[in-house]
């Protein structure tokens, strides 16, 4: 919350405003429980305002030499300043006191001042002040929070991998459509040598900007630990557990598929940290479960050694990674999309592209959703082996 | 706000432990009410709970982190934090993601206690 603010500029060419001020207020100008400055004309006041930018509330007589109160208004609505100002004219001259509304005066008094109108009007000012500057706060608060959530998600889409170009052995396609709030959702792929190529699919616990950093720091030290003497994925997940775990007071943790498909045999080895199970579509339209391998989320427990799995890919079938956006999706009903729907919609697929796989699942999904909203990141990696295609 | 109130958390003291019992959906949006009631029994020095996940229907990661937390706040208080009667959808969510190997799990609540 903002100070609430005590400060008053009184600018009035004459001494009766100011005396009248010193007198009546010197108990609470004791107290310190009000600060008045004072100016003698229109400039001196906007010299005060700039040496003192904590005050927001100015009392003015109009009428003064060098700059009267009327410019002295018109110069406060031109600037950037949220000053309120109070006016001070004579009784009955209500032509002055119109003008000054009309240039954004908060409020007037007439003279011969009333002490208790006066210092109910500088209550009220002061008050009208510190809601004006707390709003201010709060909207200042809410673009920046925006924009961190902007930035967040700028870093974590501009960690999308560079696409594979199809080739004569397979062709891969990444989809993710991120939910309004900065998500967690991640995939990657990457060669880890000639013959064989990472696949990666994971969805970090909880949103925002915290969520989002996990998963790039996870994705940085995946492809590290699979560049340089790679053995297993089990392996490289009990490397990056490890690290994962090291700092993570706020147990943050990913659950996380990554499969090593040889491209020379179809043979895909893998690890599963805590992911859904990821489906294997068969040429013949069967759809299998990748089988677990008994593994736990990464960044919790250190120490754990992550076991792998292996299964063997044939001719034209088409591994589906994904995350839970897609079947806990929900529609209106509050129904979610579910696996069955999810195996059911793959088995038309088989044998097609993995670009057609990956868009035709994620248009499903969101023709089921229908205009609910949607409230996760959508995501899934396809990967068809082809070997032999021409 | 129409929307129905699609978690609650309900205690019960016992002898050897708080009983919490969760009914509904933990997820993104209803997890903070399942935290704050953790929260509340650690901040009254109650270091024993034992969850209740009979009428639990679904729990997200964030709702699993949640369930992380506790374990590890309780922990730290010299108490510990038990679970028990997970519905079979429930459970499968805690095989895969590997949870009913960090935390302590057990089929009736008279089991979880009885392990105190």
């Amino acid at each position: 919350m903002s100070k609430s603010p005590t400060q008053v500029l009184v600018v009035d060419d004459e001494e009766d405003l100011e005396l009248l001020v010193r007198q009546k207020f010197r108990r609470r100008i004791r107290d310190g429980d009000l600060k008045f400055l004072f100016a003698h004309n229109g400039k001196e006041a906007l010299e005060v305002l700039q040496e003192h930018p904590d005050v927001y509330l100015v009392l003015s007589d109009i009428n003064m030499p060098v700059m009267d109160g009327l410019t002295l208004l018109s110069q406060l609505a031109d600037s950037d300043k949220d000053v309120q100002a109070v006016i001070v004219s004579a009784y009955g001259d209500m032509k002055n006191i119109r003008t000054a509304m009309n240039r954004g005066a908060f409020d007037f008094l007439t003279k011969p001042i009333d002490f208790n109108d006066l210092e109910a009007t500088i209550e009220k000012g002061l008050k009208h002040v510190q809601a004006l500057q707390a709003a201010l706060e709060t909207r200042d608060r809410l673009v920046a929070v925006k924009q961190e959530l902007e930035m967040a998600r700028d870093v974590q889409m501009s960690f999308r991998p560079k696409e594979i170009p199809n080739s004569k052995t397979h062709d891969i396609k990444g989809i993710i459509l991120p939910a309004r709030e900065v998500g967690g959702d991640l995939y990657d792929f990457f060669y880890i040598d000639e013959s064989r190529i990472g696949l990666v699919i994971a969805d970090v616990s909880g949103k925002g900007v915290p969520a989002a950093l996990f998963t790039t720091v996870t994705r940085a030290l995946l492809r590290a630990s699979s560049s340089k003497d790679y053995s297993t994925p089990g392996e490289c997940l009990t490397i990056v557990n490890e690290l994962l775990c090291e700092n993570n007071p706020s147990c943050i943790f990913i659950t996380l598929f990554f499969g090593v498909l040889d491209l020379r045999n179809g043979e895909l080895h893998y690890s599963n940290a805590g992911h859904n199970l990821p489906r294997l579509l068969r040429a013949d339209s069967r759809v299998e479960v990748v089988p677990k391998t008994n593994n736990v989320v990464l960044g919790i427990q250190p120490g754990h050694t992550y076991n792998n799995g292996q299964v063997q890919l044939r001719p034209d079938d088409t591994l589906f990674l994904y995350t839970d956006g897609i079947t806990e999706a929900e529609n209106l009903q509050d129904e979610e999309f579910t696996e069955t729907r999810l195996d059911q919609s793959l088995a038309e697929l088989a044998g097609v592209s993995s670009e057609r796989v990956a868009t035709k699942i994620v248009d499903v999904v969101r023709d089921f959703a229908g205009d609910a909203p949607q409230s996760d990141d959508i995501t899934c990696v396809v990967t068809r082996f082809r070997p032999g295609a021409s | 706000m129409e929307e129905k109130a699609k978690l609650s958390v309900e205690t019960e003291d016992g002898d050897r432990a708080t009983i919490l019992i969760v009914t509904g959906r933990v997820d993104g949006s209803s997890v903070g009410i399942l935290e704050s009631a953790v929260q509340e029994q650690i901040n009254a020095g109650k270091k024993t709970l034992v969850f209740d996940f009979k009428d639990l229907s679904y729990i997200s990661s964030a709702g699993l982190r949640a369930l992380l937390i506790a374990a590890r706040l309780t922990q730290k208080e010299g108490g510990k934090a038990l679970f028990c009667a997970l519905a079979d959808h429930i459970s499968e969510i805690f095989e895969i993601s590997g949870f009913n190997e960090i935390l302590e799990i057990h089929d009736t609540r008279a089991n979880a206690l009885g392990a105190l």
